[in-house]
């Protein structure tokens, strides 16, 4: 199973953003060692991929399936919102479940909407940016929300928003997901139709395929996945704010594509998504960390978006050996 | 030859909007019997296959599978009954390994601590030998996307599952296009085998002097409708032709 799993990584669409990260790391080791070469940097660095690559990889999922998904960065802040502002009547645990509950039903009935009304997933999911975004502006009331000091100390807070080996909470439960999810993909039968559906969805179908479940179950999967992205960082830092997420959807959209996922669907993988996330937020760390005025991320990660499509493109036509 | 037929297709119309695709078709066919379907573009060849695969829902009608009412129609419904296509473009997805697509909506697993995972092994090992016995290159390999494939290698994958998968019906649209004379006379024995293995073949095709050297039966459509239905022993191909020919005139002509 690893040799596997080796192999596609090597030969498959991680290789892209595997040599864009060795790249970028030997660029940064010659003009800031000291800066970047130290635990401080790359924990928060870590951290933040970690945060974001949770949405990425959802998206690489959509992506795969040859759909989009607009709307994660306002299901991470609904999530992250209901689930503070939940808690002092339900409790950390059960507002827990209920937050998870509603990204994934947002997910739900965005998939419906693209399956069964086949609509495209673009405008659909637009929608959903704008209204989600909405309902957190009329949920809170413009109002900032906090955890009470019981909240914070929970059990279950702890375990997604504390420490553990000297490294923040979300970087291992990325990598656990991470894990989960590469494996579904690449050695379940759900994987093997989900490539299908988004390499050819016709041929897919007739071999008896169910696009329209793939499709959905995708959608879902997306949406959780960012919700629970939202629920880490609000147990790391419990403090709603009515923008909490917003643009994090282009973020981790450039991420997949940067990690090697094509929007013609059928291709892309899950640990290119992180590397892809780790790139977008190296770059924006580093940029800061040299001084550089904040307004040059948009325009950085912008290139290194361009630069890496037309790469992964290049090597998806070398590339085509797949398991 | 059963009396009676494995498919029964009776009296269906197939709208497509204000298109009227089918037009009150009725048709019977029965298991170990090779049936060619010859008709020109838009005849409605395909259109009555899509029906028996699943993938169009007639608008009035009714099918019978095995003495059954066909009351639901769907790709999978109709795999499941053993009911095998191959089609001109589409059932291989050029992302996928020849392996993955030659098990693709039927995958074997293997469970490991009751997870479902794909079983590499079988899928691999079987697909390679069909793969050889239908004469890919040995430098191709089961683990090779079939994007890289020729258009004959292509046909050959997607024979070769109908063939491993035991069917009772392969339905074969334009089975030898872009194929060589070589892998052509390959694709014609073999659903000549399929047949002799008490399979039932629908062979769709343009050629009508090919396909009357193989059928026990000829169906000749033309704009919607069945204008031919005649045993090979009983019909010349010259005579077939005449009537494609004709474009269905014939049909006119005796029903006045």
């Amino acid at each position: 199973m690893t040799n596997i799993y080796f192999r596609r990584l090597l030969t498959g669409q991680a290789l892209g953003s595997v040599i864009g990260v060795s790249a970028m790391l030997v660029l940064f080791t010659f003009i800031d060692f000291n800066g970047w070469w130290n635990t401080n940097s790359l924990a928060n660095v870590l951290q933040f991929s970690a945060i974001l690559g949770l949405l990425s990889m959802g998206l690489a999922l959509v992506i795969i399936a040859r759909e989009i998904d607009l709307s994660v960065g306002s299901v991470y802040g609904l999530a992250g919102v209901s689930f503070v502002t939940l808690e002092p009547v339900l409790g950390v645990p059960m507002s827990f479940v209920a937050a998870l509950a509603l990204a994934a039903l947002i997910g739900l009935l965005q998939g419906l909407a693209v399956v069964r009304l086949k609509l495209p997933s673009m405008i659909v999911t637009l929608g959903g940016l704008f209204s989600v975004r909405g309902v957190i502006y009329v949920w809170t009331g413009g109002t900032v929300s906090t955890f009470s000091a019981d909240a914070r100390t929970h059990w279950l807070t702890q375990v997604f928003g504390g420490h553990f080996l000297g490294l923040p909470a979300v970087i291992w439960w990325t990598v656990l997901v991470a894990v989960l999810l590469s494996v579904m993909l690449l050695l379940t039968h759900f994987g093997n139709h989900l490539l299908a559906t988004g390499g050819q969805q016709d041929s897919a179908e007739s071999r008896g395929v169910r696009t329209d479940h793939v499709k959905l179950a995708t959608f879902v999967l997306c949406s959780m996945l960012a919700g629970l992205s939202g629920i880490i960082t609000l147990c790391d830092n419990p403090q709603t704010h009515v923008t909490l997420g917003e643009l994090m959807e282009l973020e981790a959209i450039a991420a997949a594509v940067i990690g090697g996922c094509l929007l013609t669907g059928g291709r892309g993988s899950l640990i290119g998504a992180l590397l892809g996330t780790f790139i977008v937020v190296s770059v924006r760390y580093e940029l800061i960390a040299l001084g550089a005025p904040s307004s040059w991320y948009m325009t950085f990660v912008g290139a290194v978006l361009i630069a890496a499509v037309i790469f992964n493109q290049y090597l998806a036509n070398k590339v085509n050996r797949s398991l | 030859m059963s009396n009676h037929p494995l498919i029964q297709v009776k009296n269906i119309d197939l709208h497509f909007g204000s298109f009227h695709a089918l037009k009150n078709v009725s048709v019977d066919f029965h298991a170990g019997e090779l049936v060619g379907l010859v008709g020109d573009n838009g005849a409605g060849k395909t259109t009555l296959i899509r029906v028996l695969c699943g993938i169009h829902t007639p608008s009035a009608g009714e099918v019978y599978f095995d003495g059954q009412r066909v009351t639901q129609f769907h790709p999978s419904l109709a795999i499941n009954q053993g009911i095998e296509t191959i089609q001109q473009s589409v059932g291989l997805c050029d992302n996928l390994s020849i392996a993955r697509n030659f098990y693709l909506g039927r995958e074997p697993v293997k469970r490991i601590m009751g997870i479902p995972f794909l079983d590499f092994k079988t899928m691999r090992k079987t697909s390679t030998e069909v793969i050889r016995e239908f004469g890919l290159r040995d430098n191709v390999s089961t683990d090779d996307e079939v994007g890289r494939l020729s258009g004959g290698e292509r046909q050959s994958v997607k024979i070769g599952r109908a063939v491993e998968f035991k069917n009772r019906v392969v339905i074969m649209d334009e089975p030898t296009n872009h194929l060589s004379v070589r892998e052509r006379e390959h694709v014609n024995e073999l659903a000549v085998q399929l047949k002799q293995q008490g399979l039932l073949v629908i062979y769709i095709t343009h050629d009508i002097f090919q396909v009357h050297k193989l059928a026990d039966r000829i169906v000749i459509m033309e704009n919607g409708e069945k204008v031919e239905d005649a045993k090979t022993s009983e019909m010349t191909a010259d005579a077939l032709e005449e009537v494609i020919r004709q474009g269905g005139r014939q049909v006119e002509k005796r029903a006045a």
